[in-house]
C-alpha cells in the first residue's frame, strides 16, 4: 500500500512541469477567468492594450520620436487623433509605443522579482531554522521600506534606465513573494509526497523544484498577475517622479512628468497618457482580484 | 501585554538597523561614488581623489558606517587627545554652520592650519576671528622618522599632516577649485551623528540636513493627519452604505467608484484633478509651492487638492475593504438570527453588523501604512508640497546622499513607529486577539 502511493506521486510529480501539465494549468486558469466578470472585463481592457503594443507600428502613422516644429501642441485633429505635444510629437503614437514600454518592463520586473523571491522563500520555508531567520530578518528590513522610497533611493544610486527600472521594482517585489513562497513550502513539506522524494533519495534542490514549486503553482500564479499590476502602477509612478526611463523613451509616466507644467497650454499628452496608465492599472487590478477571488472561492 | 510591547520594541530596533545597513549601503556603495555624484562629470581624477580623501571615503566601509551613524568626534578625539566641541557660527556665507574644534584643557578653542609646510595654530577669539599663532613644536615623532601632527582643520575635519608633505588639497569653493600644497594624508570628517540628531549638511541647501528636514516633517504630518480624517469616515462610511445595499444600483456605483480610486496610481489622479480643478474650472490651485512659511495658514485652499488626492485613494482601498466585510457579516448566521428574533433593522445594524464590520477595515488601514507615507511621497511630488517625501524625491534627484540617507531613515522611523502604535492600538480594540 505504502509503496504504491510512493510510485504513484513519483510517476505524477515527474510529469507535472511537462506540456501536458502547463495545458492543463491553461484550462484551470480560463475556467477560473471566465467564472468572474470581474476578471472578464479586466483582461478585456488589459488584452485592448496588449493588441495596441504588439501592433503599435501598424496603427500609427508617425515615428514616437519624430518631431515636428510646425505642429507643435496640437489638439487632436484627423491627422494627430490625439494632438501633438510641445515638440509636435504624435500623442497618440507616443501613447502606442509607451504601451510596450511598461507592458514589456512590467511582466520583466515581477518575473525577476519571483526568481530572487523563490530563491530566497524556498529555503527559508524547506530548511527553517536559522536559514529562514536570516532571510526572514532580512526582507522584514526591506518590508519596512516604503515600496517607493525603496525604488527612489535604488535609483538615484545606480541611474534611471530600463534595466535599473527592473532591478529596482523586482528588489522591492521580492520580500512579498519570498514570504508567500516560504509560507506555500511551509506547508507543502509535511506533504506525504515531499517525505517519498525523500526516501527515494532527491536532493533538497531537487524535492524544492520539482515537488514544491509545482505544487504551489495555483496562489503563485495569482500573485504574479496580481503584481503585475503594482509595476504597471511603480513604472508609470517612477516615471512622473523623473526616476524611470530617460527621454526620449516614450513612456507614460513620463509623458506626465514632461507636459504636466504646461498643462494650461496643452492638456492633451498629459490627459492621454494619464488615461492610458489609469485604464491598464485598473484592468490589471481587476483581472487579478476577480482571478484571486474565484480562485479563493474554489479553495 | 507588557512583554509584547517590549518585544515589539527590540524587534524594531533590529529591523532599524537593517534597514540603516540597507541604506547606507544601497546610497554609498552603489556605483556612481559619492565624490564623483559632489564633484560631477568634468573633474580630474587626482580632484576626484582628493576629494575622496577629504570625505573620508577612503576609510573602511564598517568605520563610515559606524561614523554615518553614531559620528566620528570621538574617533578624533582618539587620534589628537583632545576632546572636540561643535559651534554654531554667525560669520561666513553659510547661515548657522556648524564648525568644528578641538578643546584645550585651558578651554581655548583650536584649529590648524599647514601653510608652506609650517604648522599654525588658529586660535577662537571672543569676537568670532581666529588669532593665528606659528605651532611648529607640536610636530610628533612618527615611526618611521616622519614628523606628523593630528588636528582639527578649517573645513571641520580632524586631519593628519605630515611635515614636509607635497601633496595637493583640492577644495570646491564658491569661486571654483582652490588648490592647496602641504595637504593632510588622512582626514576624519567630523560629525555628531545621524542618532545625535547630525545628519551632515545637505550638498543641494548647504545647510545643516537636521535643519532643513525639521519643518518638512511638520508639512507631511499636517498632509497625513488631514487625509486621514477626511478619508477613514467617509471611506467607512460610504462602505457600510455599499454593504448594506449589495448589488443595487448604489452599490454598484460606490463599489465601481472605489475600484477606480483604489486602482488608479497617486500621481495620475492628483493630475486628474488639477485638469479638473484648477485648469478647467480655476477655482483651486494645482500646485503648493509655499512662498513663505505661514502660507497655509494664509492660504488653507493650497491644501484642499493634496488632501484630496492622498484622501481618495484611500477612501478607494478602505471603502472597498469595509463593503466586503459588510456584506460578509450581514450574511452571516448570527445576524440571520438577531433579525428573526424581532430586532429592528437599526438595531441589528448598529449592535451587530457595524463592531463586527470594522474588524476587516481597521486590520487592513493596519497593514496599509507603508503604502499610505509611499503615497504621501508621490502626493507631495505632483503638487510640489514642501513635505518630507518631496524632500527625498528631490535629494534623490540631486544625488544629496546625506539628505537621502536621513529623510530615508526618518521616513523609515515614521513608518515603523506608525505600524507599531497601530499594531497596538488594534490589540487594544479587538478583544479576541491573545498575545503569548
Amino acid at each position: 500500500m505504502a509503496t504504491e502511493n510512493i510510485s504513484m506521486t513519483k510517476s505524477t510529480s515527474r510529469f507535472v512541469l511537462t506540456l501536458r501539465g502547463i495545458w492543463k494549468g491553461l484550462q484551470e486558469l480560463a475556467e477560473l477567468i471566465f467564472a468572474s466578470p470581474t476578471a472578464v472585463i479586466g483582461l478585456v481592457v488589459v488584452l485592448a492594450w496588449v493588441f495596441v503594443a504588439i501592433f503599435a507600428p501598424l496603427i500609427t502613422t508617425y515615428s514616437p520620436l519624430e518631431q515636428d516644429y510646425k505642429n507643435i501642441n496640437q489638439k487632436p485633429t484627423a491627422a494627430h487623433v490625439l494632438g501633438t505635444d510641445n515638440l509636435g510629437r504624435d500623442v497618440w503614437t507616443r501613447v502606442a509605443y509607451g504601451a510596450r514600454t511598461i507592458l514589456s518592463l512590467g511582466p520583466i520586473s515581477v518575473f525577476v522579482a519571483f526568481l530572487i523571491g523563490l530563491a530566497l522563500g524556498l529555503p527559508a520555508g524547506y530548511y527553517q531554522g536559522w536559514v529562514d531567520e536570516l532571510i526572514m530578518r532580512i526582507l522584514d528590513a526591506l518590508m519596512a521600506f516604503p515600496t517607493i522610497l525603496l525604488y527612489m533611493i535604488i535609483i538615484s544610486a545606480v541611474g534611471a534606465s530600463p534595466f535599473n527600472v527592473v532591478i529596482a521594482i523586482a528588489i522591492g517585489g521580492a520580500p512579498g513573494i519570498a514570504r508567500l513562497v516560504r509560507a506555500l513550502t511551509m506547508d507543502i513539506r509535511t506533504r506525504e509526497y515531499v517525505a517519498a522524494a525523500k526516501l527515494r533519495g532527491d536532493s533538497d534542490i531537487m524535492i524544492m523544484l520539482r515537488e514544491i514549486l509545482p505544487n504551489s503553482r495555483g496562489p503563485l500564479i495569482v500573485d504574479f498577475l496580481l503584481r503585475i499590476g503594482y509595476a504597471a502602477f511603480y513604472i508609470g509612478t517612477l516615471g512622473f517622479l523623473g526616476l524611470g526611463l530617460p527621454p526620449p523613451t516614450p513612456d507614460w509616466g513620463g509623458m506626465v512628468q514632461e507636459g504636466h507644467g504646461r498643462m494650461s497650454a496643452n492638456i492633451w499628452p498629459v490627459l492621454s497618457a494619464t488615461m492610458a496608465i489609469v485604464t491598464l492599472v485598473i484592468g490589471l487590478n481587476m483581472f487579478a482580484d476577480g482571478l484571486r477571488e474565484e480562485s479563493m472561492r474554489y479553495q | 501585554m507588557a512583554r509584547y510591547i517590549v518585544r515589539r520594541l527590540l524587534t524594531m530596533l533590529l529591523t532599524m538597523i537593517l534597514v540603516s545597513m540597507l541604506v547606507f549601503a544601497i546610497v554609498e556603495i552603489a556605483p556612481g561614488n559619492v565624490a564623483r555624484n559632489i564633484l560631477g562629470a568634468y573633474a580630474t581624477p587626482e580632484q576626484e581623489a582628493s576629494m575622496s580623501r577629504q570625505l573620508g571615503l577612503t576609510r573602511p566601509v564598517s568605520i563610515r558606517y559606524i561614523s554615518w551613524l553614531f559620528g566620528s568626534d570621538w574617533q578624533a578625539k582618539g587620534e589628537i587627545g583632545l576632546p572636540m566641541a561643535q559651534i554654531i557660527s554667525e560669520q561666513g556665507l553659510v547661515k548657522n554652520a556648524r564648525e568644528w574644534w578641538a578643546v584645550a584643557p585651558n578651554g581655548e578653542h583650536l584649529q590648524w592650519t599647514v601653510e608652506e609646510g609650517k604648522l599654525y595654530k588658529l586660535v577662537l577669539l571672543a569676537d568670532g576671528n581666529t588669532e593665528k599663532i606659528l605651532d611648529e613644536s607640536s610636530w610628533k615623532a612618527g615611526e618611521d622618522g616622519d614628523e606628523y601632527f593630528w588636528g582639527v582643520d578649517t573645513a571641520n575635519r580632524a586631519a593628519k599632516w605630515v611635515k614636509g608633505s607635497k601633496d595637493i588639497e583640492y577644495r570646491l569653493d564658491y569661486s571654483g577649485w582652490v588648490e592647496s600644497t602641504g595637504a593632510p594624508v588622512e582626514y576624519i570628517p567630523l560629525s555628531k551623528g545621524l542618532i545625535r540628531g547630525d545628519a551632515g549638511v545637505s550638498l543641494r541647501y548647504q545647510a545643516p540636513v537636521s535643519e532643513v528636514i525639521g519643518r518638512r516633517i511638520l508639512n507631511s504630518f499636517i498632509l497625513a493627519a488631514l487625509a486621514i480624517v477626511v478619508s477613514i469616515p467617509t471611506a467607512v462610511i460610504l462602505g457600510l452604505i455599499a454593504g448594506l445595499n449589495e448589488g443595487k444600483l448604489i452599490d454598484r456605483i460606490i463599489s465601481i467608484g472605489g475600484l477606480i480610486t483604489a486602482g488608479s496610481p497617486d500621481f495620475a489622479t492628483g493630475i486628474l484633478l488639477i485638469m479638473v480643478f484648477a485648469i478647467w474650472l480655476k477655482v483651486l490651485p494645482g500646485a503648493a509651492v509655499f512662498t513663505s512659511a505661514d502660507a497655509l495658514w494664509k492660504n488653507p485652499n493650497l491644501l484642499v487638492l493634496p488632501v484630496l488626492t492622498a484622501s481618495l485613494v484611500e477612501i478607494g482601498y478602505v471603502l472597498r475593504i469595509t463593503r466586503s466585510s459588510v456584506v460578509e457579516v450581514m450574511n452571516s448566521p448570527y445576524v440571520r438570527t438577531a433579525i428573526l428574533k424581532g430586532l429592528t433593522y437599526r438595531q441589528v445594524v448598529t449592535r451587530h453588523v457595524l463592531r463586527n464590520a470594522m474588524m476587516a477595515p481597521i486590520t487592513v488601514i493596519m497593514l496599509h501604512v507603508n503604502w499610505f507615507i509611499g503615497g504621501l511621497v508621490v502626493v507631495e511630488s505632483v503638487f510640489g508640497y514642501p513635505g518630507l517625501g518631496s524632500f527625498i524625491l528631490n535629494a534623490a534627484l540631486f544625488k544629496d546622499v546625506y539628505s537621502i540617507e536621513a529623510g530615508a531613515m526618518v521616513l523609515i522611523l515614521l513608518a515603523v513607529g506608525t505600524q507599531l502604535i497601530a499594531d497596538l492600538i488594534y490589540s487594544l480594540v479587538n478583544p479576541r486577539i491573545r498575545y503569548s
